[in-house]
C-alpha cells in the first residue's frame, strides 16, 4: 500500500509541475566557439525581455552546428564563416560585424604583421622568431589554430592561406577559448582569436594587420582585412517562428545593439539610442 | 472445507519462471544491442579497409593531408579518394596507452597494498571514498587540468630552445605532447586499477594471510608472495578495465596530445617526450565534423571498428590471462 500512495504522489507531483512550464519554450541551438560570448549575453538580454524563452547553445564549432541544423538537431546555429554550397538546405542571416585578431603574449614586442607573415608562419615556410623584424624574440615560433570543427578555421583558412591547409607545426585545438589561454601561457605563441575574446583583463596583446588596428572602429569601418560576419543559420525549411523572432531582435534592436558592443562586437544594423535632448 | 488457498498454490504475478524469463530476455536484449552495433560499425567501416587492404595499418605519406584529401573529395564532388595509412594514428595509441598503463599498474599495485595492508584504519576510511570519487571525476576536468596547469609548465619549463629549434622545420614543441597526455592518463586510470585491486586484496581469505604471519613471515612477505598472488585474477581485471578506459579516452587527448597525426620517434632521444600525436580516438573527435563527406564517414568508421576490435581483444587476452590462475582460485 505504501508503494502505491509513493508511486501516486509522484505522479501527482509531475502532473503539478506541468502547468508551470508549459509556458516555457526552450530554443535549441549549436555551432560556433567564436560567437559564444556574444551568444551568452545575448541569450540573457532576451530572456530578461521574454521570460518564457530559453536558450540552450553548444558550442561545437561553426561547421558542426551547420550540420546539425540540416540534420535537425538544432533549431539554429551560429557560424564565423559565410555559407558555402555544402550548407544547402540552411539560411544564413548576418547578425553582426566581427574581426578576427590575430594575438600574441604580451611577452612579444610585436605590434604590427603582414598578411603575407602570417600566411609565412602558418605554411610553416618562417618557423623562428627571427624572421618577424619587431618581435624582440629569438624562439621559435609556437603558432596555434582551430581544427576543422571551427568556422573559424574555414574563414582563416580561405582569407589568410589562400585554401592551403595549415603546416604540421600549428596546433590544432578544440574551441578559440582553448587557443586564447595557450597564447597566454606560452610567450612564442601566436594564434587567431574573434574581437570579443580581448577583454582588457584576457592576458592577450592583439596585432596590427597590414598597419590596421583590429578594434571595433575599424571593423565598422570595414577597414580591418579579417572583418567577417557572425551569422545566424536557420533551416530552409519549418524554421521557428520563435528564433527568427529573436534574430530580428539581435539585428535590429538598440538594446542587442548595446549588448554586442559590451561584448566587443561591432552592430552592423542596430539602429542607436536616440539622444533625449533637455529643453 | 478449506475455503482459502494454501500460500504455496496461490497464484503469485512474479513467479520465478517469469522473472528468469523477464532477466534472460534483459540479457540477450542487451547482447542483441551491442551485436547490433558491432555489425553497424563493421559495415560502414568495410568501404575503407576494402580499398586500403593492409596498407590501412601501415605507413605511407602525411596522415593529416591524407584526411584532407578524403574529406575534400568527398564534400566537393568528384571521385572518392580512399588513400589511409594510419601507421601514426595507431603508434600514437599504444604509446599512450601502454605507457600509462605500464606506469599505472606499478604505481596501483603498491597503492592498494598500501590501503588494503599497511594503513591505519582511519586513513583507508579517508582513502578508499577519495579513490572512488577521483575514479568517477569527468576526463574533460583532467583535460583541462592539463591544459591550464601541466601542459604550460612543460613547453616553458622542461624543453629547451634548442630541441625545439632541432625539430622546427616538421612540428612545434609547446608542451601539447606525449608526457602530457601519458601523465594525465595515468592519473585518470589509477584510480579505477586501484578500486579493483583493493577489492581484489580483500577477498583474499585472512586465514591464509594469518597462517603465514603465525609461521613467523614478515608482513612484507606475506602481503607480497600470498596476498598479491592470489589476487591476481582481479589485477588482471583491473588493468583489463583501465586499458579499455585509456583506448576509449578522447577528449581529454584530443586537448593535451597535440593534435597532429605524427609518429613519435623514439630514436630522437629526449625530445620523443615532448613530440605531439594523436590517438584514434582523439582523431575521431578532432575529425568529427567531417562525418557528411561518405569516404571520410567510412574512415572514420573505420577507426571506430580498429577501437572496438581492440576492446574485444582485450576482454579475451584477461580471460586467457585468468585460466592458469584457476587453480589459485580463492574458495570459501
Amino acid at each position: 500500500m505504501k508503494l502505491k500512495t509513493l508511486a501516486l504522489a509522484g505522479v501527482a507531483t509531475l502532473a503539478l509541475a506541468i502547468p508551470a512550464s508549459a509556458g516555457a519554450t526552450t530554443l535549441i541551438g549549436s555551432g560556433s566557439t567564436a560567437a559564444q560570448p556574444y551568444l551568452l549575453a545575448l541569450f540573457k538580454g532576451y530572456t530578461k525581455l521574454h521570460p518564457s524563452i530559453h536558450f540552450v547553445y553548444t558550442p561545437d564549432g561553426g561547421n558542426a552546428g551547420v550540420k546539425d541544423v540540416q540534420q535537425g538537431k538544432s533549431q539554429f546555429a551560429a557560424q564565423a564563416r559565410a555559407p558555402l554550397p555544402s550548407d544547402a538546405g540552411t539560411t544564413y542571416v548576418k547578425l553582426f560585424l566581427d574581426g578576427l585578431c590575430l594575438d600574441v603574449n604580451p611577452a612579444n614586442k610585436l605590434t604590427n604583421v603582414s598578411i603575407q607573415q602570417v600566411r609565412d608562419i602558418y605554411l610553416g615556410n618562417i618557423t623562428s622568431w627571427t624572421g618577424i623584424p619587431g618581435s624582440g624574440l629569438t624562439s621559435t615560433i609556437d603558432p596555434f589554430g582551430r581544427d576543422t570543427n571551427g568556422g573559424t578555421y574555414n574563414f582563416f583558412v580561405s582569407s589568410v592561406l589562400n585554401n592551403k591547409p595549415p603546416s604540421s607545426r600549428v596546433t590544432p585545438l578544440l574551441s578559440d577559448g582553448l587557443v586564447a589561454n595557450s597564447v597566454k601561457k606560452d610567450p612564442n605563441a601566436i594564434g587567431y582569436n574573434g574581437l570579443a575574446y580581448f577583454t582588457p583583463r584576457s592576458g592577450l596583446k592583439a596585432l596590427k594587420l597590414n598597419g590596421v588596428p583590429c578594434s571595433a572602429l575599424a571593423v565598422k569601418k570595414l577597414r580591418y582585412p579579417l572583418t567577417r560576419y557572425i551569422w545566424l543559420v536557420l533551416p530552409t525549411a519549418n524554421s521557428s517562428n520563435k528564433v527568427e523572432r529573436f534574430a530580428d531582435w539581435v539585428r535590429t534592436s538598440v538594446k542587442a545593439g548595446q549588448i554586442i558592443s559590451k561584448v566587443g562586437g561591432v552592430p552592423a544594423f542596430n539602429q542607436t539610442a536616440k539622444k533625449k535632448h533637455k529643453k | 472445507m478449506h475455503d482459502a488457498l494454501l500460500i504455496e498454490e496461490r497464484p503469485h504475478w512474479w513467479s520465478d519462471r517469469r522473472a528468469e524469463l523477464t532477466l534472460g530476455a534483459l540479457a540477450c536484449g542487451v547482447l542483441a544491442v551491442v551485436l547490433a552495433m558491432l555489425v553497424f560499425v563493421v559495415t560502414a567501416a568495410w568501404p575503407s579497409f576494402a580499398h586500403n587492404g593492409l596498407h590501412w595499418f601501415g605507413s605511407g605519406g602525411n596522415v593529416d593531408n591524407q584526411i584532407r584529401t578524403i574529406f575534400l573529395s568527398g564534400d566537393q564532388g568528384g571521385p572518392f579518394h580512399w588513400q589511409f595509412h594510419a601507421w601514426p594514428l595507431l603508434w600514437s595509441t599504444i604509446l599512450t596507452t601502454g605507457a600509462a598503463v605500464a606506469i599505472s599498474f606499478f604505481c596501483s599495485v603498491f597503492v592498494a597494498l598500501f590501503i588494503i595492508e599497511f594503513a591505519p584504519s582511519s586513513v583507508r576510511e579517508i582513502l578508499q571514498p577519495v579513490i572512488r570519487l577521483l575514479a568517477s571525476v569527468p576526463s574533460v576536468i583532467y583535460g583541462l587540468i592539463g591544459v591550464l596547469v601541466i601542459v604550460p609548465f612543460i613547453g616553458n619549463h622542461l624543453i629547451t630552445q634548442g630541441q625545439k629549434q632541432s625539430v622546427a622545420y616538421a612540428i612545434s614543441l609547446n608542451g601539447y605532447s606525449l608526457l602530457a597526455a601519458v601523465l594525465i592518463l595515468t592519473v585518470m586510470i589509477s584510480p579505477i586499477m586501484i578500486s579493483i585491486f583493493c577489492d581484489g586484496l580483500r577477498a583474499v581469505p585472512r586465514t591464509w594471510v594469518e597462517a603465514s604471519l603465525g609461521l613467523g613471515v614478515n608482513r612484507w612477505r606475506t602481503y607480497w608472495k600470498i596476498a598479491v598472488r592470489t589476487a591476481r585474477p582481479a589485477l588482471i581485471a583491473g588493468t583489463v578495465l583501465a586499458t579499455a578506459r585509456a583506448l576509449g579516452e578522447a577528449v581529454m587527448l584530443a586537448m593535451v596530445s597535440g593534435s597532429v597525426g605524427f609518429a613519435p620517434n623514439p630514436l630522437d632521444g629526449v625530445i620523443f617526450f615532448f613530440e605531439p600525436s594523436r590517438p584514434l580516438a582523439a582523431t575521431i573527435i578532432s575529425n568529427s565534423e567531417e562525418l557528411s563527406s561518405p569516404p571520410m564517414k567510412h574512415t572514420l568508421y573505420a577507426i571506430a571498428a580498429v577501437l572496438l576490435f581492440s576492446a574485444a581483444m582485450l576482454s579475451l587476452i584477461g580471460w586467457v590471462a585468468k585460466q592458469p590462475m584457476k587453480k589459485y582460485a580463492v574458495r570459501g
